[in-house]
């Protein structure tokens, strides 16, 4: 393959170690990482697929052998019949989109994650609670029945919600179907015919001309300088030409064969259609690509774990508590419903949805930002990788070939490679540039397209190559007018490029009227053109081509190829006037006139030049720890070089080789450890066990993986993984696909990327910037640390929520706060302020510290529950039954009254209770006042959740630091809690459902003073913390 | 937010801002209160005023949470008292009136509302005679005469001076109720299928009955065929209770202070068959049919004698 190309246009040096081995290599090379990962994935069906892929051998046969394997004519194509039989016995030529979950069972699926299934038992229990005392009192109140369906209603709320969510950003991804050709023109029973693509089957013969895209994996019948482009698959930036020759073992490498959904860009071909549908290479990679599972989500882990957590306290202490209950001779019905009010008052019910919520507030804030989240839980997922492996082509580079240096006059010139090109800097002065210029604009056969007169030159679209385009955008730019330049030396002849001649010539007349001489101008592989070469023009003079020239020559040669560019050479020819008089007739057949003795100019080289964004981008990466590791389908050499020039290989590191030709030894010899970087191709990484793998992505820090299969894209993902990484996955192609679905975090470009890569991506960089990368881990720190805030928050009224049920059972106190009150916590006032977290800004610079390790650093961890729980939630616990104490007191029943008063204060049939006044109670003022403690207990923990609030803006810092009205919408947190609390109290009061009562205004400030020891015990947590870092305080007091 | 309304009220209803008005869906009552501190703050009615300043303090501050109005205006506070009039919202009473609401309980007490026993088997009323001879304990007549002063009827028995001062409890004696006393019938009527049936407010502290007329109590037959009951006996005979009762300073420092009693002699009831019974209070302005609340101005039981 390589060595086909080198014979085009250029060849790459030292590429010369992978060609021996991609000979030696038979063609399953590819494959065979593909059959191990199959293997080891046992997965039968994909293995078996796979398998048929690699028995692909229609490129080695000839058109006879084909025409019968497949029972087809080429010259008469299908009969329709035979056409429509095979139709449907293959099905049409479409790829079957990803299974999608059924939406009910995804909606299921939310009604039974996280808390709800908690909720779901709290709300049997309810209702069997109703059914006994039902059974036995015909009148018992519906109470129960009303709290079961309030939790029924809380689930499936927030089950809608999360469903809603989830929809939302689904329904972003596009199919698959896009790719797909719409029409096809095809010869079906001696005619040709244009059909839908759709319904192409195997043996159709099928035309296809520049600009269509290949309707189905097709063997190239015949081919008119057909040339595709494969990037999508392969990752190769330059055209592949395709012929019917069979050059290649592989059916990946081999010429005559032309895949699905890839493009032709000029010429025509035609071709026997082998494959469809699913069976085409692009199926395989979708069904690998689908059959990938998606990962969990570092946040999803984190959240389960935290379910997990709650979930676990929630379920001990209620059968504790039950236990405890029955063993003091409370009724069993009792019991469990103390063991629903222990659920409910442990179970954050607004919690998840919140969460969603912060989630989808960051994605909208990266949307802005040009960084589409399809899927929430990424956005946090970026924030925690620690190894983004990046594909080359269109990712870190523009794709497209552009002029990067120049050799003449015996020096190399750099040229401006950025998306603009508006600063070319190098010396245009001497005339062997004038020369130079020359034969760059007229021997070029690219042209801009009509009409583009106002789009900046960049950006024209040309046909034409990708060189000859590059080539021409270079022109226009440094000269102007091409078009222009090239009508004033009219072309007299010219021969364009072939594979036998490899090289491209003609013949111009020139723009001096004075000089009656023809113009020969001609590029190609530059040993090719030095042959052809007697002398070189050096500072507009021609001087005779010795040995110490042509050393110049190769040396030049040597660095550019080094460099992973492609290197053309040029020279021209003033053919004598008195030998080519302008009447002279050229004839390209039988090449009358000289090719020899020509007088060699310059050279050029091209590059896919990379982002001008993305050297800054893995900059800020690497200071943010994150490992940065190219992975591309592409050569070693490019791939170095584009790597070196972003700095994901630094300056100052080496690899192995790099080592051994520096010191002149063999590799071998070279110390492993000395080399900070790695460049591995997928020759050498298919021999590879995975402890190997492991080893070189352990240990090099720099890494470059050159040559990839999709396959080889995953494996390389796995391994990453192994390594307890987060592992984030930027690409564009088709063969980005499978890697992107495996990576935690599958980045696709927007405007590069194919329709499959950002059907399996995460999130979509709409302007394709890597930069967008820098903020989206930003972002995802922030959020982790924000969402740490909201937990901490929210976790901590849970405990004074708890604590009234526990003391209502042991102490035998009127219950300090119902059920219902509960919900209107967690689901009511507590949600504004939570969410209002989510727009804290980061205590100190994010972007410093390492990224989080995905075992170690949870989001919940120890001192976080324990702090909220056991500090601020007993506080806050106390806060509350202060309130409630009170106003029992000022009612008559002073605390010591309350104890153990439960029975005579719950029973229906004493309406004289009395306290310590002596006055007398009915049951319904009793209640009545029940409420009013629940109220009570409610403006407690409120008051007390606004200082909550205010000292969970920062975890480290003083809230002074921070800037306490940094944050507006904390105080629209805040004010939502007051404002909402007020309805509660004073609209809804008259509700008798739910269980609020006008609270007497004074006792909003009982809790005040409490509230003030929360602020200030947690300014001196953090005082110490930032006093003494890693002391046993720092350790176990900052979450 | 209270305070400030009590007291605004103040002069135009010379009494009624001294005690809460109390109706279902209020209960925070009033009582004498020698409080603990937080409760302090809440100053009570029946306390001797704070200083004048103290409370313009602190109706300036709830003023302005309450409204955010400006204060120590006269046309304001008027309007204030004129929307009180409207809607209440202490209360939660539209257009109130002033509505007084007793809520009142019945002895014996015997864990619920239905009595039903068998005149002949003693077993089935002895507890309710047990209950009804302990509750009267303490209005026996020596008990009585001993610690509490004989005050004159028809008015309240106001105790003015220091809030932790002792006070003085009127007597109401176990001879009043007649036949229902217990003194002449041991069995309280059980024996006889005659039950009694005691009737007493439940103490408010603070709490006066602003009566014009007395208001009396009488029961019926709630469901059913009126005649199931066809004769009852109130004692005292006037079935009311008197305002000498009023009001209650609350039991640390009314100390004796016995609930007066309407007992009801149930002298003539069908046997053989649950029949339920309400008994309501009567007057002007008494509230006695509260859904939520079936014991303000009323109680309802049910009497099941058999033979």
């Amino acid at each position: 393959m390589r060595q086909k190309r080198s014979e085009i246009y250029s060849v790459e040096l030292s590429g010369t170690k992978d060609i021996v081995r991609t000979d030696q290599g038979d063609d399953k090379e590819k494959y065979r990482g593909l059959k191990n990962n199959c293997l080891e994935r046992k997965k039968k069906n994909q293995e078996e697929d796979f398998q048929k892929e690699l028995q692909l051998d229609d490129h080695k046969l000839n058109n006879r052998e084909l025409e019968k394997k497949y029972g087809t004519n080429i010259i008469m194509g299908l009969s329709s019949t035979r056409a429509a039989e095979l139709l449907a016995r293959d099905g049409p030529n479409s790829l079957t989109p990803p299974k999608q979950t059924p939406e009910i069972v995804k909606f299921l699926k939310q009604m039974v994650g996280g808390f709800s299934i908690l909720l779901w038992v709290g709300a049997f229990l309810c209702w069997i609670a109703y059914g006994i005392q039902y059974s036995s009192d015909k009148s018992a109140s519906l109470n129960n029945v009303y709290l079961g369906s309030v939790l029924v209603l809380v689930v499936i709320l927030t089950g809608v919600f999360a469903y809603y969510q989830e929809a939302k950003s689904t329904n972003i991804m596009s199919s698959f179907n896009k790719m797909i050709p719409q029409q096809a023109l095809v010869i079906r029973d001696s005619e040709k015919k244009t059909i839908p693509a759709e319904q192409l089957v195997v043996g159709d013969i099928v035309e296809v001309k520049g600009g269509d895209q290949i309707p189905a994996d097709i063997r190239v019948l015949s081919s008119q300088g057909c040339r595709v482009d494969n990037s999508s698959l392969t990752g190769e930036s330059e055209p592949q030409p395709r012929s019917s020759e069979f050059t290649h073992e592989n059916p990946l490498e081999t010429k005559n064969i032309c895949f699905y959904s890839t493009t032709c860009l000029e010429g025509t071909v035609t071709g026997m259609v082998i494959n469809t549908g699913d069976r085409t290479i692009i199926g395989h990679i979708a069904s690998l690509a689908s059959g990938v599972g998606n990962e969990k989500t570092p946040i999803a882990i984190e959240i389960e774990h935290f379910v997990h957590i709650v979930a676990g306290v929630a379920v001990s202490i209620g059968i504790l508590f039950f236990i405890i209950a029955v063993s003091m001779k409370y009724r069993v019905l009792d019991s469990l419903i103390f063991l629903i009010g222990i659920i409910v008052a442990n179970v954050p019910e607004g919690l998840l949805g919140t969460v969603t919520v912060t989630l989808s507030l960051t994605a909208k804030r990266m949307a802005k930002k040009n960084c589409l989240v399809k899927n929430l839980e990424a956005v946090e997922t970026l924030g925690s990788t620690s190894i983004i492996c990046s594909d080359k082509t269109g990712t870190l580079t523009q794709n497209r070939m552009t002029v990067a240096h120049l050799w003449f006059d015996n020096q190399i010139f750099v040229a401006d490679t950025s998306e603009d090109h508006s600063n070319q800097v190098f010396d245009q002065s001497s005339s062997t540039w004038a020369s130079l210029s020359k034969i760059i604009t007229l021997c070029n056969r690219a042209e801009f397209k009509p009409g583009q007169e106002n789009v900046p030159i960049m950006k024209k679209a040309v046909i034409g190559d990708a060189s000859e385009t590059a080539l021409l955008k270079f022109s226009e730019v440094i000269l102007g007018d091409v078009m222009e330049i090239r009508k004033r030396n009219r072309k007299v002849v010219e021969i364009p490029f072939n594979s036998t001649n490899k090289f491209q010539l003609s013949i111009h007349e020139t723009d001096d009227p004075h000089d009656k001489r023809f113009l020969m101008v001609m590029k190609g592989a530059p040993e090719r053109i030095l042959e052809k070469c007697s002398t070189i023009m050096i500072n507009g003079e021609e001087h005779p081509l010795d040995k110490s020239t042509a050393k110049t020559f190769h040396t030049a040669y040597m660095e550019l190829g080094g460099l992973g560019e492609r290197v053309l050479g040029f020279c021209h020819l003033y053919l004598p006037a008195d030998e080519f008089p302008e009447t002279y007739s050229f004839d390209i057949d039988a090449m009358n006139f000289p090719t020899s003795n020509l007088c060699f100019v310059g050279l050029l080289s091209m590059i896919d030049p990379p982002r001008s964004t993305v050297p800054d981008a893995v900059t800020k990466c690497r200071s943010a720890g994150i490992k940065v590791i190219m992975v591309t389908g592409d050569h070693p050499i490019t791939a170095k070089a584009i790597a070196k020039s972003v700095g994901i290989i630094s300056a100052n590191s080496e690899t192995v080789e790099d080592i051994a030709h520096r010191l002149n030894i063999p590799v071998e010899q070279v110390n492993q450890r000395d080399a900070k970087a790695a460049i591995v191709t997928g020759m050498e990484l298919k021999d590879m066990s995975l402890e190997q793998l492991d080893e070189i992505l352990a240990n090099y820090q720099e890494i470059v993986f050159a040559r990839t299969s999709p396959q080889q894209k995953l494996i390389i993902v796995e391994g990453c993984q192994r390594q307890d990484a987060v592992v984030a996955v930027t690409g564009d192609g088709v063969n980005d696909s499978p890697a992107l679905k495996k990576a935690d975090i599958g980045i696709a470009m927007g405007i590069a990327g194919s329709d499959a890569a950002k059907n399996a991506a995460d999130m979509v960089l709409l302007d394709d910037n890597f930069a967008s990368i820098v903020t989206g881990v930003e972002e995802g720190r922030l959020i982790f640390d924000n969402l740490k805030k909201t937990i901490a928050y929210t976790l901590t009224k849970n405990i004074a929520e708890l604590c009234p049920f526990l003391i209502y059972i042991i102490a035998g106190l009127p219950l300090p706060i119902g059920t219902i009150t509960i919900l209107f916590i967690d689901l009511g006032t507590d949600i504004i302020p939570s969410i209002a977290l989510a727009y804290e800004k980061a205590e100190s610079d994010i972007m410093n510290r390492k990224p989080r390790h995905k075992k170690k650093d949870r989001l919940v961890n120890k001192p976080l529950a324990v702090y909220s729980y056991l500090h601020i939630g007993l506080m806050q616990a106390l806060g509350a039954f202060l309130v409630y104490f009170t106003v029992y007191a000022q009612e008559g029943f002073l605390p010591h009254t309350l104890i153990n008063l439960r029975v005579e204060w719950e029973n229906d049939n004493v309406n004289d209770l009395e306290d310590h006044y002596g006055q007398e109670w009915t049951r319904y003022q009793r209640e009545y006042l029940e409420w009013t403690g629940y109220t009570a207990f409610f403006v407690g923990i409120l008051v007390q959740q606004i200082a909550d609030l205010i000292i969970r803006k920062t975890r480290r810092n003083s809230i002074f630091q921070q800037g306490l009205f940094r944050n507006k919408v904390i105080w629209v947190g805040i004010a939502s809690q007051i404002i909402i609390g007020l309805i509660l109290s004073y609209g809804l009061g008259s509700v008798t459902a739910l269980n609020f009562t006008m609270l007497r205004a004074q006792y909003w400030f009982v809790a005040v003073p409490h509230a003030i020891l929360i602020w200030v015990y947690d300014e001196v947590r953090k005082l110490f913390i930032r006093l003494y870092p890693g002391s046993w305080w720092d350790k176990n007091m900052y979450y | 937010m209270r305070r400030q309304l009590r007291s605004r009220r103040a002069p135009s209803f010379p009494y009624s801002y001294r005690y809460r008005l109390d109706d279902q869906d209020e209960l925070n009552q009033n009582y004498l209160a020698d409080e603990e501190e937080e409760a302090e703050e809440e100053a009570r009615v029946m306390v001797v005023p704070k200083s004048e300043e103290e409370e313009e303090e602190k109706e300036k501050k709830e003023e302005e949470e309450g409204q955010g109005q400006p204060t120590g205006n006269a046309w304001w506070q008027k309007l204030q008292i004129m929307s009180e009039y409207l809607w209440d919202p202490e209360r939660r009473v539209f257009l109130a009136r002033t509505g007084q609401s007793w809520r009142v309980m019945i002895r014996p007490f015997a864990h619920s509302l239905n009595f039903n026993f068998n005149v002949s088997e003693p077993d089935t009323w002895q507890h309710y005679v047990i209950s009804l001879n302990g509750f009267l304990q303490g209005y026996n007549d020596s008990l009585q005469e001993e610690m509490n002063v004989d005050c004159p009827p028809g008015q309240y028995f106001i105790q003015d001076g220091d809030e932790d001062e002792d006070k003085k409890a009127c007597q109401f004696k176990r001879s009043f109720l007649k036949n229902c006393s217990g003194l002449e019938d041991p069995t309280f009527g059980y024996s006889t299928g005659q039950p009694c049936i005691l009737l007493k407010m439940n103490r408010i502290v603070g709490f006066r009955p602003e009566l014009g007329d007395p208001v009396k109590v009488s029961c019926k037959v709630q469901r059913g065929d009126e005649n199931d009951i066809r004769s009852i006996r109130y004692y005292p005979e006037s079935a009311s209770f008197d305002l000498r009762y009023y009001p209650y300073y609350g039991k640390l420092t009314h100390v004796n202070y016995t609930s007066p009693l309407v007992a009801m002699h149930f002298t003539d009831v069908v046997k053989n068959q649950a029949v339920p019974v309400q008994c309501q209070l009567k007057g002007k302005g008494i509230i006695n049919d509260v859904i939520n609340d079936r014991f303000v101005g009323r109680v309802i039981f049910t009497l099941n004698i058999e033979t």
